[in-house]
């Protein structure tokens, strides 16, 4: 998967390597802002008792 | 790389981010909350005498009940100076909205801020600003301020203890006798503590009591250990 979109981006490999790392930081910024803050609630590895903090 | 390989891989990674999101970036955006909360709330008050004073010991102000969410005012921990963000606001309730953005919450069932009984507060202990991460070094005699609009609180430490989750009369007017009349005004904080996991855990609440010692107007002067 992660080989065939290398593959398909346009560019040499410099230009690829700056396409992916652009890549995999929207990714990580929409993690980061919209999935993990909607997921939290039910993952209550560390907090999540709504008593107390 | 086989394709089931890297999307395990990238299950992992993911997890990897949400451990580095939970533990980091949630303080990263609570603290800033807080911090925004502080300059409103500061921005409303004439600035307090900076010169020392004496503690008055007669009955202090009590200020009046405000809305859920809005901010009593500040929680100054001296122990805490250059451990974590100190001061912190103070807010009405102790909803996951209110304690996310890295304040301390009133329980609405408690007292008012120097009224007699229990001026009882909820934290994070890590996480979303980690307010009250650093509880387990407060001592017996170390102060524990409130600011308000017109007042300087100061309380000491008494005690702390660690109790499970669903003793809640830590917060009634005398702690553990909720039938009890309060004689004394007294301040509690709560917050999250595991006994294998320290301050990583929830399955009990760290408990740390204080006992009222003097209050001054903010007109009059500023506590010596406020910086």
């Amino acid at each position: 998967m992660y080989a065939w979109i290398f593959r398909h981006l346009p560019g040499n490999t410099f230009w690829r390597v700056l396409q992916s790392l652009v890549l995999v930081a929207a990714v990580v910024a929409a993690l980061f802002l919209w999935v993990f803050p909607a997921i939290a609630p039910y993952l209550t590895l560390l907090e999540g008792d709504p008593a107390v903090g | 790389m086989g394709g089931v390989g890297e999307i395990l891989i990238t299950l992992g990674v993911v997890l990897g981010l949400f451990v580095v999101w939970q533990l980091w970036w949630t303080s990263v955006e609570a603290t800033a909350q807080a911090q925004q909360v502080m300059q409103e709330f500061e921005a409303t008050l004439p600035p307090a005498n900076p010169e020392p004073a004496e503690l008055r010991t007669d009955a202090p102000p009590v200020p009046d009940p405000v809305g859920y969410g809005e901010t009593i005012g500040t929680l100054i921990v001296p122990a805490w100076y250059g451990l974590t963000n100190n001061a912190m606001p103070i807010a009405e309730g102790t909803g996951m909205d209110v304690l996310d953005r890295a304040m301390a919450g009133r329980y609405e069932t408690s007292q008012q801020v120097g009224d007699i009984g229990n001026f009882a507060l909820a934290g994070h202990r890590r996480t979303h600003g980690n307010s009250f991460r650093h509880v387990d070094k407060l001592e017996k005699g170390d102060q524990i301020i409130v600011e308000t609009a017109t007042t300087w609180y100061v309380y000491e430490v008494t005690d702390h203890e660690i109790v499970t989750p669903d003793q809640v009369d830590v917060v009634a007017p005398v702690p553990h006798h909720p039938d009890e009349k309060p004689t004394e005004r007294l301040l509690t904080l709560t917050t999250c503590h595991s006994l294998t996991l320290g301050e990583f855990g929830n399955d009990h609440r760290w408990i740390t009591y204080a006992t009222f010692v003097g209050w001054m107007d903010r007109a009059d002067g500023t506590p010596e250990q406020v910086r």
